[in-house]
This record gives structure tokens, sequence and C-alpha cells, in this order.
């Protein structure tokens, strides 16, 4: 406390100026002065410490404001902008973003020059999305603005989106129905793509419903067939491969039925197509069950637009991502991540809270609690890439590769459990939680007013008794709120899954309608996996990048959604027995 | 009512004899749970604890050593001395040849003769002898001059079961033999055959004298393949001669080409003798060597005027080369010697005028020496091993980027006879046969023979490399390339982006923290304070994705205003304090509170804008109009950055030397004044006190720079897209909501009792809370700042996607970096399980879990102190 008086001034003016008086003594001691001085406002320090918070909520803000901005307006039709540029030549496309750059100045000509050197060697550019990936070989295109002699947006282009090659920006030839050339005719066009659209959904369902249980079937039927040969030895599983081995000829017989109607359906679909004519002039004559979406972008009125941005919004939650996982929708990535964390909270549940009851109720004060306490604030510590590593090694490696050998020896080499999967990724992730439900439901506990306790003892209820009647009642919102905490963080962490068991495109659900309907070894998608894996893996990371960002709009959501949801309970909590102590 | 009860009970107890036990499923339900709920608590341990053990488990293997798993010696009958000797890769087969041209086929294990062929050497006698890297063809050279090439191989099918031929002789337990084939009984039931191929392909007469060394390298691909040798006479004459063989679409011919050249010649002295020539695959250098302990590098890139490049001692005086090979890659030259030293030389790019074509041998490694003269060099198909005997029976195998002798064998039988050794294909034993047809094999297991501690932590001199580094590069294009497992240089990164993501957060962490601990309302404080916690679970992939696509194109853009900013926003904040402190004190009483923080909020946003404003101006006042091209260092001078960055540290002197020499002078001076016009006052002595700052700042920036020191190089260094500056600021606001809530608790948690004796006593909010809420709240702060690090150091999507992970070791602010996490996400779904990546990888893993253990474990004992030394204050 020395310290304190030597480099402090005097606390209070009144001190001061005793000093001040002390030392220039000509002054009349007769006015006490109570202004303090400004030294011991520290208005600057404060202004310093104010900013930093005010920074920090700046900062926050700008965030999900640039997240929300981008992912929200993302599925908003934009017009197509023709560009003729200075040097004759023609390009249309979605304006993208623009940006400042420095241009190489000995390749431009006279003119241009002038103007860059006049702007200190800056020019301003223009990102268009030319689309036309088939055609082109590239999906966007820089344009400088002194290279821009003309922009129009003509009525009469659209933008198409398509099942494969991405987007066609262009005008519409003609049409061919049901094998007849035909002119462009909207209402026609209008009405047969939605047919074929409807032809391409039932060839996708007859794929992955009808024939996919069938190579299900017939994939089991082999595993049967290895199964019977591994326990029985060859000779004695005879009777079981023979019959298996109708069994799959039945199978297959079937599959060729089913492929002979898709091949049928296909026929028809060769019948209807539609021609386009990109910018340039240049024509592609794709089936119109390729075009998943189509419209005049410059000709459209408010309502339409909506109804664009509607039917985005839909595909993107209900249906399958396509283009490598650019376009379409995230579908599988949601159910992986809700399906992954709804069973991690199952492993983490029991495991948080008897821990949290071990610390507040049985344990005594001491050593060991400290010791406790030290383990869970590591386990909170550690980085959540060792996680995935123990996780990989132990779970997956270890424990899976036990349980291949024990139960599914059929599928060796293949590893079913022994590898990365669902079951895996979830245990990890709970081990990774389970401090955040420690903490949440140790709050929860103390918070349960004594006097209950109490109560409930005097009673004569025992220890394990009062716990379960009246202490984890009590605690149970609180427990809740852990409960979801832990799924907020579990939602939102991807370094440990790409470890154990996430992947880019998962074929088949953890979940489905083939017995025994929950395959806790299969590998999933996860809507975080998802967003690095299009913005950072992906072919065209510029193509991905609204993707991204509606993905990471909806990841936000879904995670701040839980943390609100969590926060309003435990503040509500707070108050109801912050009132019921006394 | 109290004198009653005693009787009542008494009376019922008379009564009815109530039962006072409990229930006995009432006793066993409280065993069960109160033994599970402990055993559940101290389950905790066990994971933390279950964690390291089993991460510490994978990696022991590394360092654990290799095991010899036994031996054996026959002898075999062959007419004459053997000359070449090979194996397949299940050490299955063997063949000799000898210099009668009698190929010898015999089972390894067992010593068995399984086939034998005649090679037609038309009687010349064998004086040299090559193979290639594969030893399955090979040259001889003859006294006659002529050199023969032929065919040394092995093949291997499946034979399935039931097609097993029958009159199979038995040779082992293991396996069978008929007709030259030998069965092999593989864990599906089946067998596999192995045969020996053996053959004689083709005879170029290369000079009139024996031919007394020669290598012989094939290269180009399957269907065209190009042939070289290089041999010498005894004339001393050196030659190389490359053959094309084309084979004709149309008919399937092959017509083989082939052109002698003869190289300039040597040189060397009449007592001066070859030892040995080596020849690169690729055709573009041959080296020789003789017992003067000379080599002698011929440059061979163009064939029409080869020259020798350079002549250099490898050897003491007096000491002689014996054996040279190269490794695989034919980057590194091993150059045995008569007195058992045993060193690897590279060619590299020096620049030098000393040879003609500006590369140089140059001696990288120096590995333990052999007892005696080596006699003999054998490398790895593999790996970077190579086996080596001497004169004294030592057969040594060593590893060379990790310089180990992984085993120091001992040859049995015969030692006058020479000796030849070979590594069997997978580098899983050595076969040593000596001239009298007695052979030898050692099977052995190793498991990570290329890691050792100095590996991992030390410098290396990797094969192509100017010097010893610490360097990363665990897989390359190519199988043949040398795996580089150093551990610093991810260390280093880690550190690195944790320093800079603390350099951002630690301040506005705490000072945030501190306002709204001690200066805002409750309600605010309801408000900011959940706000950051969600902030705590953002996914850091969202971050890492906004710092990669977002905020690193933007900071590269705008990195001039990015910079001004950094001075920019502390100084709008400091105007605006000292605006404030102008208004009369009424005035500034009435608002203080919420709108004096909106007022804060606003002089940050003016401020950025300002700063976006004049960024492009900065650039050209300060950085020459270009800051990138400023950072590569080719324009301008490091004078001022030096200003920039000397600004503050020279303003927090001249206010230091302000007040210690007018400071009381000052107070009363002001203390005697109304509040705005103190205020004022003090707004005057700022402002000529920064710019006293910034003169100061300029002298010694121009001063340093004089003195020849450049920033530049080491803390500036040329401009990356994604590096240090957006990581660390990204990982900042990762990182601050854990520091801030950390922090605002500890300081919380200091008793109000103590802030309101201080405030009672007539100190100011702004007094107490520097003078006695912080002191006492420091420890539970430092603890905090303790788990942010903590959450810094292992931070992993942020630093995979905005870091651009390259594994560099620099300071510099704008280069990226691999950090230990980003490196196990990157190329551990890659490994190959447990192979030596993935073990290193582990051991990555482990060193990330103890430095994170030694961080969260020294926060927790501090916070535990700290609460209970606030509980009893």
């Amino acid at each position: 406390m020395t310290s304190l008086n030597e480099q402090q001034p005097p606390a209070s003016g009144a001190a001061g100026v005793a000093a001040v008086a002390a030392r220039a003594a000509v002054k009349p001691r007769n006015r006490r002065r109570y202004s303090a001085d400004l030294s011991a406002l520290g208005e600057p320090a404060l202004w310093g410490f104010g900013g930093a918070l005010a920074l920090g909520i700046i900062l926050i803000a700008g965030f999900l404001m640039i997240v929300l901005y981008n992912g929200a307006t993302t599925f908003w039709p934009k017009p197509i902008d023709r560009v003729e540029l200075t040097d004759g030549s023609v390009i249309a496309g979605v304006e993208r973003r623009g940006a400042i750059f420095r241009p190489d100045l000995p390749r431009l000509t006279e003119d241009q020059r002038a103007e860059v050197t006049e702007n200190d060697g800056f020019a301003y550019r223009t990102l268009y999305q030319t689309a036309n990936f088939d055609l082109y070989g590239d999906d966007f295109q820089w344009v400088a603005d002194y290279e821009t002699a003309n922009v129009t947006q003509p009525a009469d282009f659209y933008y198409f989106e398509r099942q494969v090659w991405g987007v066609f920006v262009g005008r519409i030839a003609s049409m061919t129905i049901d094998g007849q050339e035909m002119d462009y005719n909207p209402a026609v066009m209008h009405r047969e793509q939605r047919a074929a659209r409807a032809r391409f959904q039932e060839i996708r369902n007859l794929e992955r419903r009808e024939i996919g249980a069938l190579n299900y079937q017939i994939e089991r039927e082999r595993l049967n067939q290895r199964r019977a040969v591994l326990r029985m030895g060859e000779e004695a599983a005879a009777a079981t491969v023979t019959a298996s081995q109708m069994r799959i000829a039945e199978l297959q017989a079937e599959f060729q039925d089913l492929q002979q109607r898709v091949n049928e359906i296909r026929a028809i679909d060769r019948r209807y197509t539609v021609t386009l004519e990109e910018v340039g002039g240049r024509q592609i004559t794709p089936e119109m069950s390729q075009i998943v979406r189509y419209f005049p972008a410059n000709t459209l009125n408010i309502a339409d637009k909506l109804g664009i941005y509607i039917s985005r919004w839909w595909e993107f939650v209900s249906t399958e991502p396509r283009e490598a996982n650019t376009q379409g929708g995230v579908l599988p990535a949601i159910f992986g991540t809700v399906a992954m964390t709804l069973l991690m909270v199952i492993f983490v549940a029991p495991f948080g809270v008897i821990t949290a009851l071990y610390l507040r109720e049985y344990a005594k004060q001491g050593r060991i609690t400290s010791i406790v306490r030290i383990s869970v604030n590591n386990l909170a510590g550690v980085p959540s890439i060792v996680y995935g590593v123990f996780g990989l090694g132990f779970f997956a490696y270890t424990m899976g590769g036990t349980i291949d050998q024990l139960f599914y020896p059929e599928n060796l080499p293949n590893p079913t459990f022994g590898k990365g999967g669902i079951l895996w990724a979830s245990l990890t992730l709970a081990l990774l939680t389970v401090p955040v439900v420690i903490v949440a439901t140790e709050e929860a506990l103390a918070a349960v007013p004594r006097s209950m306790r109490e109560g409930s003892l005097a009673c004569g209820a025992s220890k394990w008794q009062t716990i379960r009647y009246v202490v984890l009642p009590k605690a149970l919102p609180g427990i809740m709120t852990g409960m979801i905490l832990a799924m907020a963080r579990g939602a939102g962490e991807v370094a440990p899954l790409m470890l154990v068991g996430v992947v880019k495109l998962a074929p088949a659900l953890p979940i489905d309608a083939f017995y025994p309907f929950i395959h806790l070894d299969r590998s999933f998608m996860h809507l975080g996996f998802h967003i690095f894996d299009v913005g950072f893996q992906s072919r065209n990371s510029e193509a991905g990048k609204p993707m991204v960002f509606v993905t990471t709009l909806l990841l936000l959501a879904l995670i701040v959604t839980m943390n609100a949801t969590a926060i309003i309970i435990r503040n509500r909590l707070k108050r109801k027995y912050a009132t019921g102590q006394f | 009512m109290s004198d009653m009860a005693p009787t009542t009970s008494e009376r019922g107890m008379a009564a009815k004899r109530r039962r006072m036990t409990t229930r006995s499923s009432v006793v066993l339900g409280e065993k069960l749970a109160g033994g599970i709920i402990t055993v559940g608590g101290l389950m905790v341990i066990v994971a933390v604890l279950g964690i390291m053990v089993f991460l510490f488990r994978v990696v022991a293997p590394l360092m654990t050593g290799s095991e010899l798993d036994g031996n054996v010696r026959h002898q075999l009958d062959l007419p004459g001395a053997v000359v070449w000797v090979n194996s397949d890769e299940f050490q299955t087969l063997g063949v000799l040849v000898d210099t009668t041209g009698t190929a010898l086929t015999f089972h390894v294990p067992s010593g068995t003769e399984v086939a034998r062929t005649e090679l037609d050497f038309n009687g010349a006698q064998v004086t040299s002898v090559a193979g290639t890297l594969e030893r399955d063809r090979v040259a001889f050279g003859f006294d006659d001059g002529t050199v023969r090439f032929s065919t040394v191989g092995f093949s291997s099918t499946a034979t399935a079961r039931s097609r097993m031929p029958t009159g199979l002789t038995r040779i082992d337990a293991r396996d069978q033999m008929l007709d030259g084939f030998v069965y092999t009984r593989v864990g599906t039931g089946d067998y596999r055959t192995n045969s020996s191929v053996i053959e004689l392909t083709s005879v170029e007469q290369v000079s009139d004298q024996p031919i007394i060394a020669i290598d012989y390298r094939v290269g180009g691909t399957v269907e065209r393949p190009t042939i070289a040798f290089a041999t010498v006479d005894a004339s001393g004459q050196v030659r190389v001669s490359q053959s094309r063989v084309q084979i004709n679409m149309m008919t399937g011919q092959e017509t083989v080409s082939t052109t002698t050249t003869d190289l300039p010649p040597l040189g060397i002295g009449a007592d001066e003798t070859i030892t040995g020539i080596m020849m690169s695959g690729t055709g573009d250098r041959a080296i020789v060597a003789t017992d003067a302990g000379f080599i002698y590098r011929y440059d061979l890139r163009n064939m029409d005027a080869p020259s020798m490049a350079e002549r250099r001692r490898v050897a003491d005086q007096g000491v002689g080369v014996t054996s040279l090979s190269f490794l695989t890659a034919e980057d590194a030259l091993v150059v045995g010697m008569d007195d058992g030293g045993i060193a690897v030389w590279f060619r590299l790019q020096t620049g030098t005028s000393a040879t003609t074509d500006g590369r140089e041998m140059v001696r990288a490694r120096v590995h333990a020496p052999m007892p005696a003269a080596v006699t003999d060099l054998s490398e790895s198909q593999r790996s970077k091993e190579f086996v080596a005997t001497d004169a004294a029976g030592n057969v040594w195998v060593y590893h060379s980027t990790s310089d180990q002798v992984l085993f120091r064998l001992e040859r049995s039988g015969d030692l006058t006879a020479d000796a030849r050794a070979m590594l069997f294909p997978r580098a899983d034993g050595v076969l040593l046969v000596n001239d009298t047809a007695e052979f030898e094999a050692w099977q052995y297991t190793q498991k990570h023979p290329e890691v050792t501690l100095k590996v991992l932590f030390g410098k290396i001199w990797y094969e192509g490399y100017g010097q010893p580094a610490y360097i990363w590069q665990s897989t390359a294009g190519t199988d043949l390339s040398e795996p580089k497992y150093s551990l610093v240089p991810l260390i280093f990164g880690t550190f690195k982006a944790a320093f800079y993501a603390m350099i951002f957060a630690v301040p506005i962490a705490l000072m945030a923290a501190i306002y709204t601990s001690e200066f805002v309302d409750k309600r605010v404080r309801g408000t900011v304070k959940p706000m950051m916690e969600m902030m705590e679970s953002l996914p850091t992939v969202v971050l890492g994705f906004i710092a990669a696509l977002v905020l690193a194109p933007l900071v590269e853009e705008w990195i001039g205003a990015v910079l001004l900013g950094f001075f920019a926003l502390p100084m709008g904040l400091m105007i605006g304090a000292f605006a404030w402190q102008t208004l009369p004190a009424q005035t500034a009483l009435k608002y203080d509170g919420f709108p004096k923080f909106v007022l804060m909020g606003l002089s940050i946003l003016i401020t950025a804008w300002v700063a976006a404003q004049l960024g492009a101006s900065l650039e050209r006042v300060l950085f020459y109009g270009d800051f990138k091209q400023w950072t590569t260092g080719r324009i301008g001078t490091g004078t001022p950055f030096m200003f920039l960055i000397l600004l503050p540290l020279s303003y927090f002197v001249t206010a230091w030397g302000f007040r210690k020499q007018f400071g009381h002078h000052y107070r009363d001076l002001i203390a005697g004044m109304d509040r705005s016009r103190a205020g004022m006052v003090d707004a005057g002595r700022w402002l000529a006190l920064l710019l006293v700052a910034m003169v100061l700042s300029i002298l010694v920036a121009l001063g340093l720079t004089a003195i020849g020191y450049d920033p530049r190089g080491s803390l500036i260094d040329s401009y990356q897209q994604r590096n240090a500056l957006v990581v660390g600021f990204i990982m900042a606001f990762a990182v601050i909501p854990n520091i801030y809530t950390l922090a605002e608790d500890a300081l919380n948690a200091v008793p109000g009792h103590l802030r309101s004796a201080s405030l009672a006593c007539g100190a100011t909010p702004w007094q107490t809370a520097r003078w006695v809420v912080l002191p006492t709240a420091a420890s539970g702060v430092f603890s905090a700042v303790m788990m942010g690090m903590g959450r810094a150091v292992g931070e992993t999507m942020i630093v995979v996607m905005a870091a651009g992970n390259t594994p560099i070791m620099e300071w510099n602010i704008f280069s990226g970096l691999r950090t230990l996490s980003a490196n196990i996400a990157i190329e551990l779904p890659e490994a190959v399980k447990d192979g030596t990546n993935y073990r290193v990888l582990f051991l990555a893993a482990l060193t990330l879990f103890i430095m994170t253990f030694i961080i969260n474990t020294g926060a927790e004992l501090i916070r535990q102190r700290f609460r209970k030394r606030a509980f009893n204050l």
C-alpha cells in the first residue's frame, strides 16, 4: 500500500488543496474547494475502457450484420446486366460485388491509362456472375469500369438454375415439346417445365427409394452369406449360401424391372428440351427436366421476386445439395447436425449431472473436489481438435475396431464401426461439452434453497430421496439450460468432427427406412463442416460463397436461438429464486 | 406444546411399537446412489487422465527402438565368386549371380536351392557390376570391355487353393516348392506363388579395356524407358551411354539405340585408383570416386558438351573413398571411406564460382563411423536407410535423415571373403552374401526409424536445403522425398497466432470487463453480459469463414486504413475524453452513464470512418504510395513504420517525463480553475505532449534508420492475404468473450464493502476501480487471461481457414502460419493408422494437450486461491 501513497495524487480535493496550501504558504486557508482533481476522475482511462466495451459491441453487431445481410439477400433475385465492353465484346451476368484494384498500367490503352492515373493508379471493377460454365469454363468475370461502354438490362434475358453445370444466363431461342420444335411460349414452357420436373422427381424417387432399397437388400444378403461362411465353415453354410443367392437373383430381376421403368421415363424426358442462347449467340439444348428454376430476371415484379425468394429458401431447407454442394439445399446437413446433437445430449446429460451432484451434494469440499474442478476446467480448456484426435484413435479405431471384430467380421476389411461415424462423433462431442453441463447444473443445484433440503431431511427423507424428489425437480430448468448450452456448443463445433465422421456428401442418412433404422456407424453431414467445405474445399469458392453465407445464417440462427432460450430460462430462474429465497 | 410432545410420542411408542429402522430398499438406494455419483464424479478425473494416457500410448512407439527378430546362415554352392544378390519383398526368394554367369535362386529362410540358371557370359570375366535401385536390372562389366544387361527379378502371383499343382516338395513349415516356384499359404487360404525371373537382355561393347567400374540407371516411363549407364575402363576413360527403347506401336517391336559419349579425362595421378562411379537416373550428373579421397563430378546436362564440374576432397588426407551410393531420390550421396567414416554429401546450388555450374558438393551429414574400412554400401528402396559393411565384419544399418545406426550386426563365418549386403525391399532385414556363396539373413522389425527427438525438435539438414533447418513437410509429391517431421515450426505458429490474438484480445476484453463491472449500471450490464456469453458459443467455423473470405480481402484492400485505425481509434477516444472534460461539472454529471457510453461508441464509428477516408493518403504519405510494395523492402526505408510503432511508446515516455517533472506544478495550476477551464488546459497539455511525442518518435525512427535498422525482413515482410494480422484479429474475436466473462466474474466477486469503504473515504469511482478493485481481483483477472490464452492456443477452424497454413518460422505479421491444431485437422484425416505421420500427429495433439493442461491447471489453481481470498475478505 506504500506505492499507493507515493504515486497517487491525494485522494480527495480537500487533501489536495491542503497539500497545495502547505507548500505555497502565501495562500490563505480560508476557502476549501471541493472540485475533484481531473486525474482523479480518470476520464481518459474511462473513455478507453468504455471504448473497449463499445468496440466489442460494435464488432459483434457488425459481424452479425454482415452475416445477416449477406445471408438474407442471397436468395433475392437480381437483374441481369448486359455489358458492352470498349473492345466490342459483350457479356451478360448478374452483378456480384465490386472492389477497388490497381490495374496493370502498361496493358491499358492510352485513354484508360489517363483515367486510371488520374485516380492515383486505382480503378473500380465489378464482378459479374456470367455463369454458363459449360460454355465459358468459368462462372465469373471481372469488369473494370474503364472497360465498360454500355450497360443495359434487356427484358428477354432469363436466369436458369440447372441440375448440373450451375446457372445459365441467356435467352430462350426455342423449345421442343414432345419432339415437336416450336417457338418459345411462356405458358407452355412453364407447364412443360413443371411436368418435366415431376418426371425428374419420379426418376429420383425410383432410384433413391426403390433401387436403393434393392441395393441395400442385395448387400445384406451378400454379408449374410459371408457371415454364415465365417461362423459355420464353408460346407455347413452351403445351404444358406444357395438360398441367399436365389434371393439375390430375385432381387436382381426386380432391379432390372425398375431400371427398365427409369429408362422409359428417361426416353420421354429426352423429347422435351429447350434451346438456350447465351449473349454471344452460342446455343445449348438441355432437357427441360434439367432446369430446376428459371425466371426473366429483368421483368420481375416484387411479388414474383418474393415468390422466387421463398421458393429458394424452401429448396434450401428441404432438398439435397447439388453441384458439389454449391447449389441446392442442405437438408442432410441439417438432419445430421440435429441428429448428432441430440445423440450427444443423451450421452452428456447423465455424466454431467452426476458429476455436478457429486461436487455439490456428495463430495467433501477439499483436495478431491479441487482436483475434480481442475479436471472439469481442463476438459473445458483442452482444444477441441485434441478431442477429435482422441475420438478417432480411441472411439473409432480402438473401440470401433474391437466391435467390428466381434460383431461385424463379415464386412472386414471394410470397417463398420471402425471408422468415423455419428456415434463416435456424438460421444466425442459429449466429452467436449460435459463441462458446460456440469457448470450449469452446479449453478442450478446451488440455487435450490437450503431451506427446502432441510425441510425434506427433517421430514425423514434420506439424502438420495431429498435429491431425487426435492433438489433435482427444482434444479431441472437449470439443468435443461446446461443441456441447451451444451447443444449450442456441440452444434457449432467442427474441428473434432472432421476427424470422427463428418463428410462432405453423405450418400445415406443415419436414420432411414431400412432395418435397424438407426445406423450409428454412418458418416453424416454437418452445417458447420458444410461451411468449411463449400467455402474452402470446392472447385469454385466464389460460386459457393452465397451458399456459405446462407448456411452460416442458418447455423447462427440455430445456435443463437438455443443460447437465447437457455439464457432466458436462466434469468427467469434467477428471478424466481431471488424472490423465493426469503 | 413442547412439553406435550414427548408424552404423546411415548404413548404412541408404547401403544404401537413403531419400527424405527429404515426400509432396506431405501438404504440400498442410498448406497447405490452414493456409489454411482461418487464414481461418476471421479470419472471426470479419469477422463482427463485417460485422454492423456491414451495419447501417450499412441505416441510411445515412436520412441521405442527397433527389434531384431532373428537371423539364418546357410552355405550355397556356386562355381565362381558371387557378384550380385537380390531378394524379393517377402524375404522368400533370393538370387545370387557369380562371375561365371551362374544364377542361383534359393529359399531365404531355409537356404534350399530352388532353381539354377546359366547366363551366357561368353567366357568373359566379370570385373564390375551395378544394378538399379530395385536391383532387378543389372549391368555387368567385363574384362573384354563389354557390358551385359540382365534381369534378375522376381514374379509373384496368386494361386487359388483349388488350382494347386500336386507333387510339391515341402521346404519348411510355411512354404512348398515345385519346378522353381515357391508356394506360400496366405491368410485367405490361397497361395502366393513366387519365382525368379532371370535373363540376359543385351550386350554392348563400350571399350577395348576391362570395365573397372559401372553404374546403371533406368528412368523414363514404363512405355518408354531410358537406360543410362556410366563406365570406367582400365585406362581411366569415363563413358556415359544412353539407350532409348522405342516400341513400334504397329508391330510391337523394340528397337534399342545406344549412344556412348566419352567424358573429359579425370586427370588423376598414377597412384590414384578409381573405386566407384555413380550416375543419376536423370542422366544429368556422374560422380567418380578415387582412393585418394576425391570425388569428381561431371555435369552432363548438355550431353553434347559434358564437362567436369568439380573435383572435391571428401575425405581426410590419406583416406580413400571405398564406396558410393545414392539414397532414394538421388539427392544425397553416401560416401564410405577406408577409415570407416561415412558421410552424406548434397549437391547444392550455392552460386559458387569454384565450379563450372555454380553448384557444389557439400558435406551435410556425418554418420557414426564404422570400426574398420567401409567395404560396401547399399541403399534401401523405400526409405532413407542404407546398409554398410566394413572390413572387420560389421554390418550396420543406418538411417540417414535421423542420423541413427538402427542395427549393429556382425558377420559370422569367413571374414576374409569379400561380402556384399542388401536391404530387403521392405526394409525389414539385411541379406549378406560373401564370395564363397555363404549367405546370412537378418530379419528385424522397425517401427519409426525416421523419427527421433532430434528430428522432432532439432534442426536437421534435409536433402535439397542449404543448411540445417526446422521443417515440417510430412508428405510430398513423391514417395521418394524425405518426410520432415519437425514440430518446431508448428509450435512456433501456434504461439505466433496466440500472441497476435492476445495482443488484440487482452486489452479490449479486460478494459471492457472493468468498465462493465465498475462503471455501468445494472441494466446495461444485464444486456451486455449475456450478449458476450452468446458470442462465446459462436461457431469458430463461421468466424474463420468471415476471416478468410470477407475480412482478408477487405484488409488487403484497405490496409492503409486498417493501420491508421490502430492509431486513430485510441486517438478518437482520447479526443472524446478531453472534450468531455471541458464540459461544466453539472452537465458532465447529468449525462454521465448511458449517453456518455453512446458518445464513446459514436467516437469509435466516427474515427473508423475518418480512418477509412484517410487510409489511402496514409499509404501515400508514409509508405510511398503502395504499402504492399513497401513491405517487400524494395522501396523506401523503414522510418515511417518505425515512427508509427514508436509513437505510443514515446507518448508514454513523454507523459511520464512530464508528470515526473511538472506533475505537482501542473496539478496546482489546474486545481484552482473551474471544471471546463481545467478541462481545456488539460486538453492543451495532451495535445502538446502528443506533438512532442511525435517529434520524439520521428527522431528515434530516423536515428534507427541511420544506424541501419529496418523492421522489414523480421517483424514486417512481404504481404500475404491470409496472414497473422487477420488471424489474430478474428481469433481475438473468439477469445474476447472468454476473457471478458471470466474477468468480469472475478471483478464482480470483489466484495461490495471494499468499494463502499473506498468511496466513503472520498475516492472517485475511477480511483476505487484502479486502486481497490483491480488489485484485489488481479489474480482472478490473470487467470481469465490465461484461460483465454489456452483457448487461443488450441483454436483450430479459424487458423485452418484464415492462416494460409504455411509452416514457416517468421514473426512477420503479414505472413501466414500453421498451428499444431490446424496441422492435425488438415493431415490426420489422410494419415494411415499407426503410420509415422499418424503417431507424430498424435504427438502434436499430446503437445497441445500438455500445453493447455499446464495453462488451464495454472489458471484454475490461481482462480481457486483468488476465490478463497475474496471469500475471506
